[in-house]
C-alpha cells in the first residue's frame, strides 16, 4: 500500500475532534496560505497538479475555478458536494465522519482561492453519524477562529454552513444539487449558463466533490510537483477506491491513480470470494459501463478506464463472482435507476420506468429474446437527449450488461428458468409482485 | 420517486404546540442561509424529528418561516424519500437493496425482515414499533449488506444480526 494521505486519519481514534486532529498538522497549510498567497497562486498550484474533480466527472478542479469572472459584483460561493450515492461509493463518508477538519481545511484554501466568503456542505441526509461528526467540527473551528469574521486573524472572512440533503440520488448532480440547496424540488439544470457564472442564488459558484477539496490542503503543503509524481499522467495524486461485492476483502483503499484493477481486486481487496472465477467488474460505480473477467487489465485513472470504453466515475468498483446472474444484476441496476430518475424529462421518465418493466418480465421468467432488442432501443433513445447525464448512466447498464453477456441474457428468457427464480422469490418474502 | 409511504387516512393530530416550541430554532435556521426559501430541507427535517411525519400544517409552518408557498413545501415532501407524509414506526427500517448489498445477500435478508415483521416495503407493525423502507444504495458498500434503523447503519447483516438488533429496539 502506498503512503496514506487522505486517509491518514480514518484509523485514529477521535480524529474528527480538533483536539486529535490539530496535533496531527490539521490546519498548518491553511494557516500559511492564507494571507500570505495570492488567490491566484493558490489556484495556479492546483492547476499545476492535476488534480481532477474526484465526484466522477474528471474535470480540471483549477481550470473549473477560473472560470469565476474575475470582476463579479455578487458574492461568489464554494458549494462541496457530500451528496455521496453513486452505488458502489463509500469513501467520502470516511472523510466526512473521520476527518472533516481535514474538508474544512480544504475549503478555507479553496474558497480563498475563487474569492469566496460563503461554502455550503451538501451532505445526504442518510449520513447522520456523518453529520453529526461534521456540524460538531464547523463549531470547533467557529469557536477558535478558524471560520467566522477573520480566519486566524487574517482579516478574511468565511462562513460555512453545512446543510442536509433529504433522500434522492439525483441531488449528487452539480445543478439539482442547487436546486436543493436553494430549497427546491431537486431538478436539474438545463447548462449552460454553468454555475461559475449562474449557480446558488443566481451567483458565481463553484461546486466540487468532497474527496476533491480534501486533496487541496495536502497540495498546497507538498506542492504541485509532489501530487502530480503520486498519480499517473494527467491524472495527479491518489484516490480513494471503493471496493465491494465478491472480493475477500471489501474496503476504501488509497492508492496511486493509475492503480491496475487487476491489482486492486487481486493484490489489496485480497481476490475474489472462496477463490472462485471472477465473471465481471463494475470499475466507477453502477452508472459505469461493466468490464468482463477479461477486460481488467485497465488502469484505474479517468482516461485508462475511458479508453477501455467505461469510466473512473466516482472509483466504486463492485466484483461478481462466476455464480452471477447478469439478468438478476440488470434487474436491480434498472430498479434504481427507474427510482431515482426526477421525472423531469420525458425519455428518462418514462424510459427508466419501462426498461425496468420489461427487465422485471425477463428476470421473473415472462420475457421474450424480442426485450432484449427493445431494452437496447430504450437505452439508444435516452442517452444525449436529456438535461443531465443521468438518462445517459442509466442507458449504460443495460447496454454493456446485455451486449457483454447477450449468450447468457438469450439462455435465461428461452431455458424459462424465470419463472423458478420467481417463485423462489416469492418463497422467500423478497419480491411481492 | 419510489417510496413514499401512504397517504394518511386519518385526521392529522393538531401540531401546533410542539411547531410553535420550534419557532426559535427556526429563526436561527433561516438566518443562517442568505435567502429564507433555502431553509426549506432544513425546517422539514426539525419538524418531522419533531412530529414524527409531515402534515399540511407542517407544510404551511414550514412555508411562513421559508417565505415560500404551501403547495412548494408540499412539492418538497412529495420528491425526496426521507419525508414522511404518514406516520412510521417508532424504528424506522431503510433496508438496502442496491447492487453491493443484493451481492452479499440481501434479497433473503429482506425476506426475513418481511416474513419476521409480516409487512410489506412501505408497511408498518400494528404495534407502530417498526416499519420498512427498500432503500437505494445507503452507500457502505464496504460494509454489505446494510441497513438503517432510524439514525443508525447496521453493517455486515446476517439473518442472526437482525434478529439481534431488531428484537433489542425498545
Amino acid at each position: 500500500m502506498s503512503e496514506a494521505i487522505l486517509s491518514r486519519n480514518f484509523n485514529i481514534p477521535d480524529a474528527h475532534k480538533l483536539s486529535v486532529a490539530e496535533p496531527r498538522g490539521a490546519y498548518e497549510t491553511a494557516r500559511k496560505v492564507i494571507g500570505a498567497l495570492k488567490p491566484e497562486e493558490v489556484t495556479n498550484t492546483v492547476l499545476a497538479s492535476n488534480l481532477r474533480g474526484l465526484g466522477g466527472a474528471g474535470f480540471p478542479t483549477g481550470k473549473k475555478w477560473q472560470f469565476i469572472p474575475k470582476d463579479s459584483k455578487k458574492p461568489v460561493y464554494l458549494v462541496i458536494n457530500a451528496d455521496e450515492g453513486e452505488p458502489g461509493t463509500c469513501k467520502d463518508r470516511y472523510i466526512l465522519e473521520k476527518d472533516p477538519h481535514q474538508l474544512i481545511e480544504g475549503i478555507l484554501i479553496s474558497a480563498y482561492a475563487i474569492g469566496s466568503h460563503k461554502a455550503y456542505i451538501y451532505i445526504r441526509g442518510e449520513y447522520v453519524l456523518p453529520y453529526r461528526n461534521l456540524q460538531s467540527a464547523v463549531d470547533e473551528a467557529y469557536a477558535k477562529g478558524y471560520l467566522g469574521k477573520s480566519v486566524f486573524g487574517s482579516g478574511y472572512a468565511m462562513d460555512l454552513v453545512v446543510h442536509r440533503g433529504a433522500g434522492a440520488y439525483i441531488c449528487g448532480e452539480e445543478t439539482s444539487l442547487l436546486n436543493s440547496l436553494e430549497g427546491k424540488r431537486g431538478y436539474p439544470r438545463l447548462k449552460p449558463p454553468f454555475p461559475a457564472i449562474v449557480g446558488l442564488f443566481g451567483c458565481p459558484t463553484i461546486i466540487n466533490n468532497v474527496e476533491t477539496i480534501a486533496c487541496v490542503p495536502h497540495i498546497l503543503k507538498n506542492g504541485a510537483a509532489w501530487f502530480t509524481a503520486l498519480g499517473s499522467p494527467g491524472n495527479g495524486g491518489t484516490h480513494l477506491f471503493s471496493v465491494s461485492g465478491h472480493v475477500e476483502k471489501p474496503g476504501v483503499y488509497e492508492l496511486p491513480m493509475g492503480v491496475p484493477l487487476r491489482d486492486l481486486i487481486y493484490k489489496y481487496a485480497g481476490g475474489v470470494k472462496g477463490g472462485r472465477a471472477l465473471k465481471a467488474v463494475i470499475p466507477g460505480g453502477m452508472s459505469a459501463k461493466i468490464l468482463k473477467a477479461d477486460e481488467i487489465d485497465v488502469k484505474m485513472d479517468y482516461d485508462g478506464l475511458k479508453a477501455a470504453g467505461t469510466m473512473l466515475g466516482s472509483a466504486g468498483v463492485m466484483v461478481m463472482d462466476e455464480t452471477v446472474c447478469m439478468v438478476k444484476m440488470l434487474y436491480y441496476a434498472t430498479k434504481f435507476f427507474s427510482h431515482e430518475s426526477c421525472g423531469q424529462c420525458s425519455p428518462c421518465r418514462e424510459g427508466t420506468g419501462w426498461a425496468h418493466k420489461l427487465v422485471t418480465r425477463i428476470y421473473r421468467g415472462e420475457g421474450s429474446v424480442k426485450d432484449l432488442d427493445t431494452l437496447l432501443t430504450i437505452a439508444r433513445n435516452m442517452e444525449g437527449r436529456t438535461i443531465c447525464v443521468f438518462a445517459d448512466a442509466a442507458a449504460w447498464p443495460i447496454q454493456s450488461y446485455i451486449t457483454k453477456f447477450r449468450a447468457e441474457f438469450e439462455d435465461y428468457i428461452v431455458s424459462g428458468r424465470g419463472k423458478a427464480v420467481a417463485a423462489e422469490l416469492e418463497a422467500a418474502g423478497a419480491h411481492a409482485h | 420517486m419510489g417510496y413514499k409511504g401512504k397517504a394518511c387516512d386519518k385526521p392529522a393530530p393538531d401540531f401546533s404546540s410542539k411547531l410553535k416550541a420550534l419557532d426559535a430554532q427556526a429563526e436561527l435556521i433561516v438566518a443562517k442561509y442568505d435567502q429564507k426559501s433555502a431553509a426549506t430541507l432544513t425546517l422539514l427535517h426539525l419538524a418531522q424529528d419533531a412530529c414524527g411525519y409531515v402534515t399540511p400544517e407542517i407544510e404551511q409552518w414550514v412555508a411562513r418561516w421559508a417565505d415560500v408557498t404551501p403547495v412548494h413545501v408540499h412539492g418538497v415532501v412529495t420528491f425526496y424519500s426521507m419525508y414522511h407524509q404518514a406516520p412510521v414506526g417508532r424504528h424506522h427500517i431503510r433496508f438496502c437493496t442496491t447492487t453491493s448489498c443484493v451481492l452479499n445477500g440481501s434479497e433473503d435478508l429482506l425476506g426475513h425482515v418481511k416474513k419476521k415483521l409480516g409487512i410489506q416495503n412501505g408497511g408498518v407493525t400494528p404495534d407502530g414499533k417498526y416499519s420498512l423502507e427498500e432503500s437505494e444504495c445507503l452507500c457502505a458498500c464496504d460494509q454489505a449488506p446494510v441497513m438503517q434503523v432510524g439514525d443508525d447503519y447496521h453493517s455486515q447483516l446476517t439473518a442472526k444480526k437482525i434478529d439481534r438488533i431488531l428484537d433489542g429496539l425498545k
